[in-house]
């Protein structure tokens, strides 16, 4: 039997399978943006947004039973945080209660780890807050952060557009959030209505997802649905697809090489022969 | 609401057989018939040391509150020395009344609260209004399992926006707010003076600090004059909105007390002079 | 460690031949590449340190806090698996709170270092479990002053006048070795702290790193554990810096830093 740990880092991987979600904090809201893989084409979308609370929800990538129980634990502890202080569920505690749930374990046998890594976005008495929960119990605060299949290449669009970020506008941080979760896109792919969804959270505004028809606005804001930096890649030769690519292999290296033996950048078949995290084959574009 | 289950009325013999007496005493070791099992389970029926009436006021820019330190043990003064108004986290301030036992039970729970508060060291989350909404919780589980702890609470003190909160918290678990409050005898004498000040929240406006502490003192003096289970030394907290702080002062006395009215009461079982 | 791969490290709770238990000294190895941490046991209480990498450039600046609270008046620092230490706090939070609802007062800092002891051991034990992968250095102060412990993987604590652990615990201790303890007050201790992981961190320069510092002192907090205020932590790390330039032939630095402590 491996180890309990050796299943944690298998656990791991099990996020990168899953498609990418992205997230983002200005000073005044957090935006989720994720993209949704439908099992086949006359199938629905998997859920990739989940409300918590009206001041919080999670995005998901992996295990998307794992992220039900999870989020419907957090739910519980937001409506017994409602009924017992009146209070709104602190975003600090919130995350840190399903990280020490993930610890366990990872410490004791007799369970497996979740296979799912969420981002948890929320508003609260302390201003906007993101962070990223991961099933070794590691919980952490981003400024922007990525999770799932291909997700270095938002993370790099993120770093470098991070002094933008805490000034900008709900629609600005939209925006940047589509953005970088174009840049996850295999090559043939496009963003669209039925397989982005968007959630928005921040002062004055309840935790909101928008999906199908209400994405359609949000969508609009892009010059472009395609990732243009799948042919920017190509055309340019600057130091910078480098950093991107050794990302890409570095961060999901065991996720990647067994079925794309370094296909340029990152870009290869979305783990198409190995079975999808989340029970669904490969995005299939309407 | 009367606390005697004397009062409340009682099933008919006729249906239910004879009513068992025992039922209304707090202890069911001298009761005549039977064994433990026919005897309902019994809890507090009557609190044992008490301390008497909290009184609060808004005004203009804050809240005063008034507490003697003073601990019956029916009409004995057992405690002397009793403070019953406790600062809780930075923004709160708690007066408590009734069971003094219970009182430190509801001490210790707030000391938690206080504690698990500063696992979040960065950030101060325990206030007034989330104080006050735990403790009608508390209140309202312990009645519903027949178990109440024996107190009236008044919580003063900051919401998380800075406004100010004050809210009164019962033994039933009930919870309102006024801009004047007082438990138990204190709604009696005091609270017709405190309206007399502040009749609703437009009159908090008109009404300043020293006024403020002025009206309370006053009725402290009245409480002590004319409630038997009262004493001349009290706490008196006082908030103020514009500074966002809480002072809890202790051992303040009760001024310009005049007795000698007293020599010409005759009539209450000692022969006068 | 000849008997790597002999079957004897898979398991917990099963000693190699040699009398070894793997597990626990594989714990020990996520201890000894994370983040160095150190703890100061000074007259008027405790100081704690620690050296937070930044891994990511998108992580929250000044956020993801790493030094913990017990109780108000014990604080803790670790290196090693975070979410591990996480777990020991949380066991720690529970040991003060039963303490005191059964004796209503405060724990002492031995008996629940005692306690937290126990508990790590008892991760060694068991196939079903795994060890801690921290090394925990808790502070605070009691009736009887202050306390500086560090628990290991195994189980095993000691007292301390000055703990390190982690990645540069070697240069930390020389460090802290040079150091009037536990004679020096707090407040210098504070600057001390912030010179020794400055320090510390030369080895590792490529990566950035933030700075995180929290103590317990009758002087200054009232035996409340607590970060320090955000301008001694500033004037620290400015001391820290100023040292590291001034002094970068060792000796000298390090010279003027004894007389400091020494007056």
């Amino acid at each position: 039997m491996p180890s309990i740990a050796l299943l944690t880092a298998y656990a791991i991987e099990a996020i990168k399978q899953g498609s990418a979600a992205v997230g983002l904090v200005s000073k005044t809201h957090v935006v989720l943006a994720a993209l949704k893989r439908n099992a086949e084409e006359l199938g629905s979308y998997q859920k990739k947004i989940i409300k918590v609370d009206d001041h919080m929800g999670v995005a998901l990538a992996g295990l998307a039973p794992d992220a039900r129980i999870l989020s419907n634990y957090l739910r519980q502890q937001a409506m017994s945080s409602k009924m017992v202080f009146n209070r709104p569920l602190s975003l600090s505690k919130a995350v840190h209660s399903i990280a020490d749930k993930a610890q366990e374990n990872t410490q004791s046998a007799g369970g497996r780890p979740y296979g799912v890594g969420l981002l948890v976005a929320g508003y609260d008495d302390s201003g906007a807050h993101l962070y990223e929960f991961l099933p070794s119990g590691s919980v952490l605060e981003y400024v922007g952060a990525a999770i799932g299949a291909r997700s270095q290449a938002a993370k790099t669009f993120m770093e470098r557009k991070l002094e933008d970020f805490p000034d900008a506008s709900k629609e600005q941080l939209i925006e940047y959030a589509l953005t970088a979760l174009r840049d996850t896109l295999a090559q043939d792919k496009e963003l669209n209505s039925a397989n982005t969804t968007v959630a928005v959270v921040g002062v004055d505004q309840d935790f909101t997802v928008y999906d199908d028809d209400d994405v359609e606005p949000w969508l609009n804001l892009l010059d472009s649905l395609a990732n243009t930096r799948n042919t920017a890649l190509k055309e340019e030769d600057d130091d910078e697809d480098d950093d991107d690519n050794d990302g890409d292999k570095a961060a999901s290296a065991e996720g990647q090489t067994a079925t794309a033996p370094a296909a340029g950048a990152g870009d290869s078949s979305d783990s198409g022969t190995q079975p999808s995290a989340e029970s669904e084959s490969m995005d299939v574009d309407p | 609401m009367n606390h005697d289950p004397f009062h409340w009325g009682r099933p008919s013999a006729d249906t239910y057989g004879e009513y068992n007496y025992n039922i209304a005493h707090a202890s069911n070791a001298d009761r005549s018939t039977s064994t433990n099992s026919e005897f309902p389970r019994m809890h507090t029926q009557q609190p044992m040391i008490t301390g008497t009436s909290v009184i609060a006021i808004k005004y203009n820019d804050g809240i005063v509150m008034a507490a003697d330190h003073m601990g019956s043990f029916g009409s004995l003064m057992k405690l002397d020395d009793l403070q019953r108004i406790i600062p809780v986290g930075k923004s709160a301030a708690v007066g408590i009344s009734g069971d003094i036992s219970d009182f430190q039970y509801l001490e210790r729970l707030l000391d938690d609260l206080e504690i698990e508060d500063s696992y979040d060291m960065e950030s101060d989350n325990l206030k007034a209004d989330y104080l006050s909404e735990y403790l009608t919780r508390v209140m309202y589980n312990r009645r519903s399992k027949m178990n109440p702890l024996w107190n009236a609470i008044i919580v003063a003190g900051f919401d998380g926006k800075g406004e100010l909160v004050l809210k009164h918290v019962d033994l039933l678990g009930v919870s309102y707010s006024s801009p004047t409050l007082a438990t138990g005898f204190g709604n009696h004498l005091a609270i017709p003076l405190l309206r007399k000040k502040v009749d609703s929240e437009e009159d908090v406006k008109k009404l300043s600090k020293e006024d403020a502490i002025q009206t309370v003192k006053d009725c402290m003096k009245v409480l002590f004059y004319r409630d038997a289970r009262s004493w001349n030394k009290y706490s008196l907290c006082v908030i103020e909105k514009s500074t966002q702080s809480i002072e809890i002062e202790k051992d303040v006395a009760v001024e310009g007390m005049r007795w000698d009215f007293a020599q010409h009461i005759t009539g209450y079982g000692i022969p006068q002079l | 460690m000849t008997s790597i791969g002999t079957g004897y490290d898979l398991s917990n709770s099963v000693f190699s031949p040699d009398g070894r238990n793997f597990q626990v000294e594989y714990a020990s190895k996520a201890v000894e590449n994370a983040g160095t941490s150190i703890g100061i046991k000074c007259k008027d209480g405790i100081v704690l340190a620690t050296e937070k990498i930044v891994s990511s450039k998108l992580l929250a600046p000044g956020k993801n806090k790493k030094i913990q609270t017990i109780d108000r008046h014990v604080g803790v620092v670790y290196s090693g698996l975070i979410p591990d230490g996480r777990h020991f706090v949380n066991r720690g939070r529970d040991e003060a709170q039963s303490f005191k609802s059964l004796y209503k007062e405060p724990m002492g800092l031995e008996g629940l270092i005692s306690r937290l002891g126990y508990y790590v051991q008892a991760y060694t034990c068991y196939n079903s479990v795994r060890p801690f992968g921290i090394n925990a250095i808790v502070g605070g102060v009691d009736d009887s002053g202050a306390h500086l412990y560090m628990v290991e993987p195994s189980g095993v604590y000691w007292g301390y006048m000055g703990a390190a652990t982690g990645k540069g615990r070697q240069a930390a201790k020389a460090e802290l070795e040079k150091l009037d303890l536990p004679n020096i007050s707090c407040k210098d201790a504070v600057k001390e702290a912030a010179r020794i992981i400055h320090l510390v961190h030369e080895d590792n320069k490529d990566k950035d790193y933030e700075l995180e510092i929290s103590w317990v002192s009758t002087e200054e907090t009232g035996g409340v554990h607590k970060f320090v205020p955000a301008d001694l932590l500033e004037e620290a790390k400015k001391y820290a810096e100023e040292e590291a330039e001034g002094g970068s032939d060792s000796d000298s630095g390090s010279d003027s830093d004894s007389d400091e402590e020494m007056e």
